[in-house]
């Protein structure tokens, strides 16, 4: 988190000086384009915070562990991709979580499914995603993802 | 805009119906806390994000992004919008509103797309993580078998929803209030 913090601080200081420097006035128009869209999406994102903290409040991760249990083959990959994507949470709550019925026992498939399905069809990202770039776009990106992280949970099982 | 406000404060409040059933009236307190540290920690990066995306609609010369990301760059413009996609650090309030000014600034459908879903799918900074918890051979096989995904949807996103990307771009403006902009 840190280190994303200052390289995105470092690229938008570099930004912000290059247009500056070109001298034309560009950077007051950037800073109101940032502005404009912060006050225009800041009450989406406030209550995708708040959806996002009711989530991890509801969804607990004992239950998403127990739900995943040990299935394999089939089904425990498609129980992985659903699973996955409610896992409501970056990285350091979903890894643990997946790490954990990886080795409970669950098959390589439904932990390829799991990590996919987090990644891809993630609810809390894709609330986010309602918020700031609307729906046109996110239901276009679900529907080209939409058979990926079951696959790659067969192609995981097939060839690994 | 305003249905999305409705469908997410419906969800919320089903949610906290769910959780006071489940779990008593304190839950609530509960998830307002952990929502709001999660915001109060992202509030400096989100700033960044969308000073960086403002940046890069005025920088960034619609001539360039068409040559490098528009629809003549093709597949070139995939690649580069998963290369980009790779390398952008943070969470989805930190790439989403980048994806927003590349589509604005004439940015393909297909580049943009390419580029969430490599986020998504071929993340590097989120790498280390990944083989320091799941270790190093699960991780190994999910980038393995998930590495072309991103490609994929450029392509078909690109081959066949080239004439939605306006309607995506006129939503965008609308809910960035700058329906002026051109």
């Amino acid at each position: 988190m840190i280190i994303a913090f200052i390289i995105l601080i470092i690229l938008a200081a570099a930004a912000s000086a290059y247009a500056y420097k070109k001298g034309d006035g560009s950077h007051k128009n950037g800073f109101r384009i940032a502005g404009n869209t912060f006050i225009n999406i800041a009450p989406l994102l406030f209550i995708a915070f708040i959806l996002a903290g009711f989530m991890q409040v509801v969804i607990p991760p004992e239950l998403i562990k127990g739900w995943l249990g040990e299935e394999a083959g089939l089904k425990g990959i498609f129980i992985g991709s659903i699973g996955g994507a409610l896992i409501p949470g970056g990285p350091y709550i979903a890894f643990p979580i997946i790490a954990t019925i990886f080795k409970a026992g669950a098959g390589l498939g439904t932990a390829v499914a799991c990590v996919t399905g987090w990644a891809l069809w993630g609810v809390i990202t894709t609330m986010f995603e309602l918020a700031i770039i609307g729906h046109r776009f996110t239901f276009l990106r679900l529907g080209l993802v939409l058979i990926f992280p079951p696959l790659a949970g067969i192609i995981a099982n097939i060839f690994f | 805009m305003k249905n999305t406000v409705l469908a997410m404060t419906g969800i919320t409040i089903l949610l906290a119906a769910i959780g006071v059933l489940q779990q008593g009236p304190e839950i609530i307190m509960q998830a307002l806390m952990a929502g709001g540290k999660m915001l109060i920690g992202v509030v400096p990066l989100l700033i960044a994000a969308f000073i960086l995306a403002g940046m890069i609609q005025v920088l960034i010369s619609k001539e360039t992004v068409n040559k490098w990301l528009g629809k003549d760059s093709g597949l070139k413009g995939i690649m580069l919008g998963g290369i980009a996609g790779a390398l952008i650090p943070g969470g989805p309030y930190i790439f989403y509103p980048v994806a927003a000014s590349f589509l604005l600034s004439g940015a393909e459908i297909g580049t943009v797309v390419t580029f969430v879903v490599a986020k998504n799918l071929w993340s590097l900074s989120r790498l280390p993580m990944e083989v320091a918890l799941l270790g190093p051979k699960l991780t190994l096989i999910r980038y393995v078998v998930t590495f072309i995904f991103p490609l994929i949807v450029g392509v078909m996103a690109n081959t066949f929803f080239s004439g939605y990307a306006d309607r995506v771009r006129d939503q965008i403006r609308q809910m960035q209030g700058t329906g002026e902009e051109t």
